[in-house]
């Protein structure tokens, strides 16, 4: 290789690793400096040697409201004595002029809610005159619906549909339904401020980037770990142990699926257990739909019982600040008693497929088959075990040192760079910059909906539904998730739901223990076992199957996989309610 | 000697369609070349990241595996077969191979239903333009 390209490929490398340092410094900072310099900033903390009025605002589900305009003026004169902007938190605190005081209204407002205006009473005045800090009790702002209530609502509404009926790819749909709401918040705000939704940085602020780089870090690690054929190779030894008994290899292949999907992605998982599923199936003269749907069915349940095992526990876990631990303790013994429940299902389910199979293959088919079950590359398998089994024990100790998902999965992909494959350009290609893409999108989708009060009406409306009841509200949340999650994609839908399951935790008494997030959970990833286009593992599957010449049909897979639903979200509603 | 190109898969009306060619083959005292064609299209199912490269060499594992399938059926009825493995979309992959591999026909399974990737209509309107674009003569056996 010429020199100088060698010297320009390491420089390279080393600005990438850098950045990539710099990038877990920053997450790491975020999270352990970033409290500490929110509460300094907290002005109604802080304090104010003058008069001054302080407060917060909340909307009727008892939120904050940010970027809300308040002002405080002389009845009869519309001039600001002061005029501040509320913070994350919804706190302001307006400092007053040094001046003898009559009567002061103080007016909030905000895009979406009602303008507000109240009048100090005589004793706020007279510790105002008297150059004292007063503190008003929360200020309650009504939500209005405005034209840009349903611009947002229709933008998300086209974003679940044309995702739903395949009419454009995820990230583009997102991408569009984000487009839209900042298009018009930013062209048609400036005509009917009525429209006006958020501004970009507000957008922006919805953006969860956690789960951006939990996604990332774990797509790297992952995208190592796949090229080593340990998934053929797990799957080569399950036809191994097996010996042809065929209730066996279902039992071994549906655990290796789950446990694989739980640890690393399931959508990864059945991309490659898949392929060589089939080609053993064959050998066994088996159909291979008689595997695939078991693993397929295993892969979604399997994936509820860790945070990064489901797109939704990334998302859940992040925004409702539940660690890896936080799942395992209250997931995973109720995944493993569904993975039970379900194994006798589609044992019972494929008996005949069992019983009739026959007609092995000659001596050459199965040596082929050994040959696509070895592992590649036993040196990075090796190295990459190591790596993937210290950040797991970063996983589980980390909730202890206050050391986020993020962090240790950006920490593995760096170990995996450097130790590994290090070959930086060709891992950063295989990041997955369409699914990051989505997220951010959908976050800002899913923003503009909370900005225009849609998320607030859903949320009130579930409370108003369950009345307290945490039964009826656990109950709700598994089955609906369950319902919808097999209609729609269930990632935008548990994205749109996490502020209306932050808001029952808070407000229905015995949620506080988070039984909720974990209905939402296993609602949204057991309900994607229902129908075809219920999860993504499901699609890859399909694809794989109809190459190799069998075509999973939708009738096909709501046969057995609508049972396999009910019976894991019983299993799954039942170990809720036993456990909290 | 004849060569007749086959595309299979693994399933049941695959099967079927290799019966077919096979007899067609010892009728007409031909070899045939079993075509399998790579098409990792469905991976824009899934926002997830995945690695096309490594599902693409899962992908010709199992394609191999099912065209030594197919080898092996024709040779335990004394036909001689080769395998060929492409990628790409199925018909530019039919038409390319067609022309590569030097074939004097190119046959196609009778479409047996509903889930049959073509319907017959559109399998004829297909074998008009390979005939049209190769000049070599497809069967729907």
């Amino acid at each position: 290789m010429n020199l100088r390209l060698a010297a320009e490929i390491g420089r390279r490398r080393s600005t990438l690793l850098l950045l990539l340092a710099l990038l877990v410094f920053l997450i790491w900072s975020i999270h352990t400096v970033g409290a500490a310099v929110w509460a300094q900033e907290d002005p109604v903390e802080a304090g104010h040697a003058g008069p001054s009025v302080a407060g917060r605002l909340v909307d009727p589900l008892g939120e904050p409201i940010h970027d809300a305009e308040v002002m405080a003026r002389e009845e009869g004169n519309s001039q600001p004595l002061a005029q501040v902007t509320s913070q994350t938190d919804g706190s302001y605190l307006l400092d007053m002029p040094p001046v003898p005081l009559t009567a002061i209204i103080i007016e909030a407002f905000r895009p979406h809610f009602q303008p507000v205006e109240l009048s100090l009473d005589t004793d706020q005045m007279a510790q105002l005159n008297a150059g004292q800090a007063i503190r008003l009790e929360d200020i309650e702002l009504e939500r209005l619906i405005t034209p840009g209530f349903w611009v947002a609502t229709l933008s998300f509404a086209l974003v679940l549909g044309l995702i739903a009926l395949e009419r454009l790819h995820k990230t583009t749909a997102a991408l569009l339904g984000a487009a839209l709401v900042l298009g018009v918040s930013f062209v048609g705000g400036a005509i009917n401020p009525e429209l006006f939704i958020f501004d970009f940085e507000q957008a922006l602020a919805y953006v969860d980037f956690d789960v951006i780089f939990l996604v990332m870090g774990m797509m790297i690690v992952i995208a190592v770990i796949e090229e080593t054929g340990i998934f053929q190779w797990l799957a080569y030894q399950a036809y191994r142990l097996s010996r042809g008994r065929l209730w066996l290899l279902v039992v071994i292949l549906m655990v290796i699926t789950a446990v694989a999907s739980a640890l690393l992605d399931n959508v990864t998982t059945m991309l490659l257990m898949a392929p060589i599923t089939i080609q053993i199936a064959l050998t066994l003269g088996l159909s291979p739909l008689s595997l695939l749907i078991p693993e397929v069915l295993a892969s979604n349940v399997g994936g509820i019982s860790t945070l990064i095992g489901t797109p939704t526990n990334i998302l859940i876990g992040s925004y409702a600040g539940l660690g890896f631990n936080d799942f395992l303790i209250n997931l995973t013994p109720g995944v493993v008693v569904a993975m039970l429940v379900l194994i006798v299902y589609v044992n019972v389910r494929y008996r005949k497929a069992f019983a009739g199979a026959g007609g092995q293959l000659s001596a050459a088919m199965r040596e082929r088959l050994r040959e696509s079950g070895r592992i590649t590359e036993p040196v990075k398998l090796r190295k990459a075990g190591i790596i993937f089994g210290v950040m797991l024990v970063l996983f589980v100790t980390g909730d202890s040192f206050h050391l986020v998902p993020a962090v240790t999965a950006i920490m593995g992909a760096v170990a995996m760079l450097l130790w590994v494959a290090p070959d930086v350009e060709e891992m950063l290609q295989v990041v997955d910059w369409t699914t990051l893409v989505f997220f951010i999108a959908l976050f800002m989708a899913v923003g503009a909906l909370e900005e225009v009060g849609l998320i607030s009406m859903i949320a009130t409306s579930i409370g108003d539904l369950v009345g307290g009841n945490l039964t009826a509200a656990i109950l709700i949340l598994v089955w609906s998730a369950a319902l919808l999650s097999g209609l729609i994609d269930n990632i935008p839908f548990a994205a749109a739901m996490l502020p209306v399951v932050g808001y029952l935790t808070r407000t229905v008494p015995g949620a506080e223990s988070g039984v909720l997030w974990y209905a939402l959970s296993v609602g949204a990833a057991m309900g994607g076992n229902s129908t075809l286009i219920g999860s993504s593992p499901n699609l890859v599957t399909a694809g794989i199957s109809e190459r190799a010449g069998y075509r999973i049909t939708y009738m096909e897979f709501l046969k057995v996989g609508l049972p396999a639903t009910i019976l894991t979200v019983i299993v799954g509603t039942i170990w809720l309610l036993i456990r909290f | 000697m004849k060569r007749i190109l086959c595309a299979t898969r693994g399933g049941e009306a695959s099967r079927r369609t290799q019966d077919a060619v096979i007899a067609m083959a010892k009728e007409e005292g031909a070899s045939i070349l079993f075509l399998f064609v790579v098409d990792v299209e469905f991976l824009r199912l899934t926002a997830r990241g995945v690695r096309p490269d490594v599902v693409l060499a899962e992908m010709e594992h199992m394609g191999e595996f099912l065209l030594a399938m197919a080898c092996e059926r024709a040779e335990a009825q004394g036909v001689r077969a080769e395998a060929c493995l492409r990628h790409g979309p199925l018909i530019n992959a039919l038409e390319s191979a067609a022309l590569e591999e030097e074939v004097d026909a190119v046959a196609f399974g009778r479409p047996a239903g509903p889930e049959s990737t073509f319907s017959l209509a559109d399998l004829e309107s297909l074998c008009q333009r390979i005939e049209e674009d190769t000049g070599v003569k497809t069967y729907i056996v």
